[in-house]
């Protein structure tokens, strides 16, 4: 069991089922590689075998390295998997801390991105590490929130380590390795985002992390499944309850009803987390640190902790339209609150 | 044997008299010749047949003579049945049955072969065209309360007989003011009853007071159609010379005239043709939507689906205030200063940014949805504002501000701009700048343009919208505060 014939059996790109099935057979990984080699293994061109030197140019030209099952610097959480993956290939540092998971539908709400984000905040603000598959909608809100926090996220792709799905969440995959976090993915380089990569992916996200949040879901989808085989591997699960009627709170319902703890917000999901991942590192309240200003403009700051619709800001100030348009508006200046899809999040740690 | 009564046809939306001189030969010829000459379309032509049956059944005899008749200026188009009761009229004053003096009026209407009288579209035309010669009208009765519009000498009258005695002084002509065929429009939705909103209502109030161009943006049943309805109804009333221009282009875009002073409110569907929109048709142009929403709200419902080039033509007349239609032969502008409120989806399917619905759309269709809509008309909204959708708990709660309150200060605002000559939304960079501004707005536009990439024309549109704040605030100098909340309401940066 070469380290360069497992690396090159990863290169063969199959289904983690279908490799471990042929190493099973076969008896080596080396043997399943000079299988392929000889064209042996039906639906495999030949011609994708790749030697331990080009597998080495491969993995430079995409910045990434393998760390391989039993290496230092394997995360010891996958252990716990049934299939853990041989090798992965990882850009960025991975960090022995407590991680979580947050995933969710690609197909959210405001009320789901808004407490995603909340929640990739708040766990960076503990000083937890936030696993999350990078797609659009909850992952992509909770990644942001991570790096809106200060903290460190890990992004599991479907994909090889040069291939960002979507395609346009490139800088805030970028982002997230330049803030210490990492990308992880047991495919290697040149992987295009085949459907069928995701469910084993969703192994690894829920593998990486001690507990799973589950914040917007259908009945069908990636994050159940996520969910599902967190369960499978003793993860504890949370869900985010919703409106019993509204299609992208179905799934997470249903994990409430089966056994998930219910998260009643961001602070309550912290309190829940502290008890399997020990007091939060880092306890400080980002946005408390820079110290609110008085008046109006602290209290929208104070208001917009977490995403707020502009309207519902007014209605909770309780103050005129114009004083608190004026407000937010001297604030999206001085880059202290942002505005997205039409709702005000006060921007962490900024000092101005 | 020769007599000439005058009638009125519209260039543009403008009413212009048109003599109509009839003359009859001192010769009788075998058979009638009866021609007309002038730029007469087909329907003028088949007046001859109309007028000569009107006018025997009226009991006259139509003479064995050459009659010509000419409409002058013969270098204007004109068009349709409008001229069959001027020519009767001019031709009976020919053959001596009407005394020269009885002519002295503006006619307009269409015979029927019995000799009744038809009202036709553009009677408000005619009653213009009276009113500014100082003559009487005389239109079919079923028009008379569209030309009375006009403020004229306006009679009404049934048949070409009634319409002899009216002009003889046998008859008054009176017109009933009990069956107008003029549209009444219907009250624009109060503010009261809008719920919640309470950013896209202040947009509202300044877009009434500064005239400013508004886009809506919100998923669907957020309300964005009720606040745009909700516009007209805290604009101020209408000058009555203002409302008469108003009249005068629903006169000649065929439709009845709405009464009133309230501004009106013009909402095309975005499958209109161009022709529907801006003016045009064949033959002599007729006034489009954006003519009937002339000193009024023209509300482009759906913008992301009305047709791009559309959109794009219609950024010339809306900065003008007037649209060029040419035909051949004829050239005319038609005005519409109009102030233009657009409502749209956030991404196609509508629920982008939505509390309860998720978005089914890729990021590449919404920034391909985006990249429709951002053309040169968006550039023309200074004022962006979301429409979210409204919790249960706000819709149960107590409605805002009645209209007729914020109209109030509205009104105030419009004041303060008339005194200074010109509505913000026409203020251009060198209004702008000669405005007094305070130190702290200067710094907040410095660092929007800095910070938020605030173009040279952003940096224009916030300071528009400000002064319109600073005017609802009473304000003489524009302050920091008027400019921030200006470019809060410009959009998402």
């Amino acid at each position: 069991m070469s380290r360069g014939d497992r690396i090159a059996l990863a290169f063969l790109g199959l289904h983690p089922d279908r490799a471990r099935s042929l190493v099973e057979r076969h008896g080596s990984p080396g043997a399943v590689v000079g299988l392929a080699r000889r064209g042996g293994i039906e639906g495999l061109d030949p011609d994708r075998v790749r030697g331990s030197e080009a597998c080495r140019i491969e993995m430079d030209r995409a910045g990434c390295r393998a760390v391989l099952h039993g290496e230092p610097g394997y995360p010891a959480a996958l252990e716990d998997l049934g299939d853990p993956p041989d090798v992965l290939f990882v850009r960025g540092t991975l960090r022995p801390l407590p991680a979580v998971a947050v995933v969710g539908t690609r197909r959210c709400t405001s009320y789901g991105r808004r407490l995603a984000s909340a929640f990739g905040r708040e766990v960076a603000g503990a000083g937890w590490v936030l696993v999350s598959g990078l797609a659009r909608g909850i992952d992509g809100a909770a990644h942001r929130g991570t790096i809106d926090g200060g903290g460190v996220g890990v992004a599991v792709l479907g994909s090889g380590s040069d291939v960002v799905y979507p395609a346009d969440h490139r800088h805030l995959h970028d982002t997230l390795l330049e803030s210490g976090g990492a990308a992880v993915t047991e495919y290697p380089p040149g992987t295009r985002p085949n459907g069928w990569r995701f469910p084993p992916r969703n192994r690894i996200i829920s593998g990486l992390s001690a507990a799973v949040v589950v914040v917007e879901a259908g009945v069908t989808g990636g994050a159940l499944i996520t969910a599902l085989r967190a369960a499978e591997q003793g993860r504890t699960v949370f869900a985010v309850p919703g409106d019993v009627d509204r299609q992208a709170s179905v799934g997470c319902n249903l994990l409430i009803r089966d056994g998930a703890i219910p998260v009643l917000g961001p602070e309550d999901l912290i309190e829940g987390l502290s008890l399997l991942l020990g007091p939060p590192t880092r306890t400080q309240d980002p946005t408390a640190a820079s110290g609110l200003p008085a008046g109006v403009d602290g209290d929208v700051l104070a208001a917009t902790r977490s995403p707020i619709a502009i309207d519902d800001l007014i209605a909770t100030l309780g103050l005129t339209a114009p004083t608190v348009l004026a407000a937010v508006a001297r604030l999206e200046l001085d880059r202290r609150l942002t505005r997205r899809h039409g709702l005000l999040h006060a921007t962490p740690g900024v000092e101005v | 044997m020769f007599a000439s009564v005058t009638s009125a046809a519209l260039v543009g939306v403008e009413p212009s008299p048109v003599r109509v001189e009839a003359h009859v030969s001192g010769i009788t010829t075998k058979q009638t010749v009866f021609s007309i000459v002038g730029l007469p379309d087909a329907s003028i032509r088949e007046a001859r047949q109309r007028v000569q049956s009107a006018i025997i059944a009226t009991g006259h005899r139509f003479p064995n003579r050459r009659i010509t008749v000419n409409l002058a200026p013969a270098d204007l188009p004109k068009v349709g049945s409008a001229y069959d009761l001027p020519i009767a009229l001019g031709v009976l004053a020919a053959i001596g049955v009407l005394p020269p003096i009885a002519t002295k009026v503006v006619a307009m209407g269409e015979l029927a072969l019995d000799g009744a009288v038809r009202a036709v579209r553009g009677g408000l035309a005619a009653g213009i065209v009276a009113g500014r010669q100082g003559l009487p009208c005389i239109v079919g009765s079923d028009g008379g309360a569209e030309a009375a519009l006009s403020g004229a000498d306006v009679r009404g009258v049934t048949s070409l007989a009634h319409a002899i005695s009216v002009c003889l002084g046998e008859d008054p002509g009176e017109i009933s003011p009990a069956d107008p065929p003029v549209a009444v429009v219907p009250p624009p939705i109060d503010l009261a009853s809008v719920r919640g909103q309470s950013s896209a209502r202040r947009a509202v109030e300044i877009a009434a007071a500064g005239g400013h161009h508004l886009l809506l943006v919100g998923p669907p049943g957020a309300g964005k159609t009720m606040l745009a309805r909700a516009l007209p109804g805290i604009l101020p009333d209408l000058t009555p010379s203002e409302a008469l221009e108003v009249a005068q282009a629903h006169a000649a875009g065929g439709r009845p005239p709405a009464v009133g002073r309230r501004p009106p409110l013009r909402s095309p569907h975005h499958s209109a043709t161009p022709a529907a929109i801006l003016g045009g048709g064949s033959g002599v142009p007729v006034p489009g939507e954006l003519t009937l929403a002339d000193r009024g709200v023209l509300f482009l419902d759906e913008l992301a689906e009305f047709p791009t080039h559309l959109l794009d033509t219609l950024r010339q007349p809306i900065e003008e205030g007037w649209v060029h239609v040419a035909r051949k032969g004829v050239s005319v502008a038609f005005p519409c200063r109009v102030q233009v409120v657009a409502a749209t989806n956030p991404c196609p399917c509508g629920y982008l940014g939505d509390s309860r619905t998720p978005c089914r759309c890729s990021s590449p269709a919404v920034d391909r949805y985006r990249t429709r809509l951002s053309g040169p008309l968006l550039d023309r909204f200074d004022l962006r504002v979301g429409v979210p959708r409204v919790e249960a708990a706000a819709l149960l709660g107590a409605g805002g501000e009645a209209s007729q309150v914020v109209r109030r200060r509205v009104e105030a605002a419009r004041r303060v701009q008339e005194a200074r000559g010109s509505l913000n939304r026409s203020l251009g960079r060198d209004g702008l700048d000669s405005l007094p501004w305070t130190d702290d707005a200067g710094r907040l536009l410095a660092s929007a343009m800095d910070r938020q990439g605030l173009t040279g024309r952003g940096w224009d549109r916030v300071r528009r919208t400000a002064r319109t704040i600073a005017d609802l605030d009473g304000a003489e100098v524009a302050t920091g505060d008027h400019v921030a909340e200006a470019l809060a309401l410009r959009g998402e940066p």
